[in-house]
């Protein structure tokens, strides 16, 4: 399906990067018109970013700003210049929502505050989203997203035990919490607006977004005066649950045994009734005081074995197991994504099908298929044209003077 | 009508990966009533056992997914409940539902009642496919979606992120695309069927590896290896770790921390102006990690935490602290802007600081309530 529920609805959106694009493209996915600004002389970061197409740099061969940016309309301008920002005043005259992820005071000095721009648009919803908010003594501390996971507690709490910290081996907060936040809170905005006729500013900062992914852990920390355990893969409730390695290059998979009907069931299957039959297991609390020599056994046991049969033979008695999957495991071989046909291959004039993750739900029993992401500029003419009445001539002239690099 | 979801009444029976959608939507002025059998759903029950290794985490999960829901008791199982639940979902415009929780396998019934409501199913793996009915809990949905196989060591194990993440991934993907959903119900009246997967959600959010493997045939590996800067990691400093990024990609962070280390007289300088840092590609290797970590601490452990974030500040380097949980609650910048929120837990029994709004609003219309002690009685139809 092609979903129209956001018809109608246009953005201006300056962001850039991973979380912003990322939060905006949900709305071009349905059928908003996301009219991405950019510049040659200010790229968007993941434009140059890989991977790209055969290994081979190009402006319009990045997956990653492919995967991110998918529906969205490309206006190149350049924002030093006068024209520019005028266009930009412009096209938000016109638009229902603002949108960027810009450090503090930095639409400020485009002359893009919000209440500027509300000066052009009154009902305009204006979402900034930068690191640590507007203001404060670290607001302008500058951060990836690996930084975001460092200051929020997810750093130190992905740990393989006490003292052990390794980190999200991604930048985890740009991926999940802080676009999808900003998308719930402008389609928040929007419902309101709706309702109400009135425009909003959203301010999210990505340190607070993120903080909410890990608020059991907060509210624990405040309620107890002490540190929650770095616990691993492991579970404070239940065992055995762990990631074993598994007969095979690299292979693992992951157990979680949570409940006792299940650790007999494991125990048997594994031949292991003296484990079965020991009263000082039969409950959590004993597993987990135990828990050298339950995962002993679980691990012995899956060591000689594929993840497949491990996991076929689990499933059978209800026990919680999957493989470890990597990225091509789940592109080329998960029979669950593939009978839910979540891949889509997407048309891209440069760089032939594109590979692209669905949005991870069905709707009305239907997949939300993607457009194409757009090539840098390729939507200045005719959207200043359409949208903004501007002449082939007038569109030369600022194409002269630099206006679209 | 003074915020976006105050005239939504929203029927949730999610105990797990479901829970925040409510959350979500609740701080947002929706009506959100968790539906629950006599005793309570499974998370419920859990937030209030006897037994200790229960009940830790598990009713700090409850207290933050729950926070703003009112609470009814409901037999689905008896006629007197159904009618019940009928006449509340006649009112309903988003109704939640999780597998292993109540109705999950009635949308159809629910529908019947509700044909102008939003429905959102979530799952572990979606309604249908192969794994429609796999057991699942956090940590294998984290190994199933791939996220796992990204973090940790790889001379070791993939490592789970921490907490319920499949649960918060899942949460705003789910209340995203419920949002949606609503936004065209109101509007046309058509009522939507939502289905989401929490595998799917997950694999949804694996920074650039899809690509990674469909354009270069590369697998990402669990910690950046071979691909993540010798100087993006965690440092020890005098009294913790901080955080930095300094590839030359962010030229302005190395030639700063650089420039900094020269400044003091220090003698790491000598190593990291030497010609090789230029080499982007040597930075990624074992040996340059090992020379960055030595050279690099031999600097930062002169210095606390808050030193080296004052001038990370101050000299635009990318770097902060590595926050344990209680620190993020001391945090100066958190304080600054007042981003606590003091609230009396409703189960676990304390007055605690509890995390603020994901993103402020100009327009005064988010607010948070504590959840629902609960064991409320069947209310009559």
């Amino acid at each position: 399906m092609k979903p129209d529920f956001l018809k109608g609805i246009r953005f201006t959106d300056l962001t850039w990067a991973g979380a912003g694009p990322f939060g905006t493209k949900v709305f071009s996915d349905f059928g908003a018109e996301v009219l991405k600004i950019e510049s040659t002389t200010r790229l968007d970061s993941v434009r140059t970013a890989g991977p790209y197409k055969d290994g081979v740099f190009g402006l319009n061969r990045s997956g990653y700003f492919a995967s991110r940016n998918t529906g969205k309309k490309s206006i190149s301008l350049n924002l030093k210049s006068e024209e520019g920002k005028r266009i930009v005043r412009e096209l938000v005259a016109q638009s229902d929502v603002v949108s960027n992820n810009f450090g503090p005071g930095a639409m400020d000095r485009f002359g893009f505050s919000y209440e500027a721009l509300r000066e052009i648009k009154p009902d305009i919803i204006y979402l900034s989203m930068p690191m640590y908010g507007q203001d404060g003594p670290r607001a302008d501390l500058l951060g990836v997203g690996m930084t975001i996971s460092a200051v929020t507690s997810i750093m130190w709490q992905t740990a393989y035990g006490p003292d052990d910290p390794v980190g999200p081996g991604t930048h985890y907060p740009d991926h999940a919490a802080n676009p999808y936040h900003a998308a719930f809170a402008v389609l928040a905005a929007l419902a309101y607006r709706r309702k109400t006729g009135r425009g909003m500013k959203i301010d999210l900062s990505q340190v607070e977004s993120t903080i909410n992914f890990v608020g059991p852990a907060i509210v624990e920390a405040s309620a107890t005066g002490s540190e929650p355990p770095q616990i691993g893969n492991r579970s404070r409730s239940h065992a055995p649950h762990n990631v074993f390695r598994a007969r095979g290059d690299d292979a693992w998979v992951a157990v979680a045994v949570t409940d006792d009907a299940q650790w007999r069931a494991l125990a048997s299957l594994m031949g292991r009734d003296d484990l079965a039959a020991d009263a000082t297991l039969a409950n959590a609390t004993g597993r987990l005081a135990a828990l050298d020599r339950v995962e002993k056994a679980v691990a012995d046991w899956c060591a000689v074995r594929t993840p497949e049969e491990i996991v076929s033979t689990l499933r059978e008695q209800r026990i919680a197991v999957a493989e470890v999957a990597h990225s091509r495991k789940l592109i080329e071989s998960d029979p669950q994504l593939a009978h839910r046909r979540y891949w889509q291959r997407v048309q891209h004039p440069e760089i032939g099908a594109v590979l692209l993750n669905s949005p991870p739900y069905l709707i009305d029993g239907e997949r939300v298929e993607l457009d194409r992401p757009p090539l840098l500029g390729e939507h200045t003419r005719d959207v200043l044209g359409n949208l903004l009445g501007m002449s082939a001539k007038q569109l030369d002239e600022l194409d002269d003077q630099g206006v679209f690099s | 009508m003074n915020s976006p979801f105050e005239d939504v009444l929203i029927l949730d029976l999610t105990w797990d990966l479901g829970r925040y959608v409510g959350r979500l939507f609740g701080d947002l002025g929706a009506r959100v009533v968790r539906i629950e059998p006599p005793g309570g759903l499974p998370d419920r029950r859990a937030a209030k056992s006897a037994d200790a290794t229960q009940r830790e985490p598990a009713v700090y999960e409850f207290e933050f997914l729950n926070a703003g829901k009112d609470c009814l008791t409901l037999e689905l199982d008896a006629q007197h409940g159904r009618d019940a639940f009928a006449a509340l979902a006649r009112e309903a415009k988003v109704i939640l539902v999780e597998r292993g929780g109540p109705l999950y396998d009635d949308v159809s019934w629910i529908r019947e009642h509700a044909p102008s409501a939003v429905v959102t199913s979530v799952s572990p793996y979606g309604r249908t496919g192969p794994w429609a009915d796999a057991e699942a809990n956090d940590l294998t949905l984290q190994a199933a979606g791939g996220i796992a196989w990204l973090s940790g060591r790889v001379t070791d194990a993939p490592l789970r992120l921490p907490g319920v993440q499949a649960t918060m991934i899942t949460g705003v993907y789910a209340a995203t695309a419920t949002s949606l959903a609503l936004y065209d119900t109101l509007a046309t009246g058509r009522g939507h069927e939502v289905d989401v997967s929490a595998q799917e959600c997950i694999a949804h959010s694996l920074q650039n590896s899809i690509q990674m493997w469909d354009f270069e045939r590369k697998v990402s590996m669990r910690g950046g290896e071979g691909t993540r800067d010798a100087s993006e990691d965690m440092f020890a400093c005098r009294d913790g770790l901080v955080f930095l990024a300094a590839p030359r990609s962010l030229g302005v962070s190395w030639n700063a921390l650089v420039g900094w280390i020269e400044e003091t007289g220090h003698d790491a300088a000598q190593e990291l102006t030497k010609d090789r840092w230029a080499d982007r590609v040597w930075r990624l290797t074992a040996e340059a990690k090992a020379i960055f970590r030595q050279t690099l601490e031999s600097f930062t452990r002169d210095y606390t935490q808050e030193e080296l974030t004052r001038e990370a500040l101050k000299r635009k380097i990318v770097m902060g602290p590595v926050a344990k949980v209680a620190e993020v609650l001391d945090d100066p910048q958190l304080r600054h802007r007042g981003y606590f929120e003091a609230v009396e837990l409703a189960l676990a029994g304390a007055r605690v600081d509890f995390p603020g709004a994901p993103y402020r609003l100009s327009e005064p219309v988010w607010r948070l309530k504590r959840a629902v002690a609960g064991a409320e009685q069947p209310q009559p139809a």
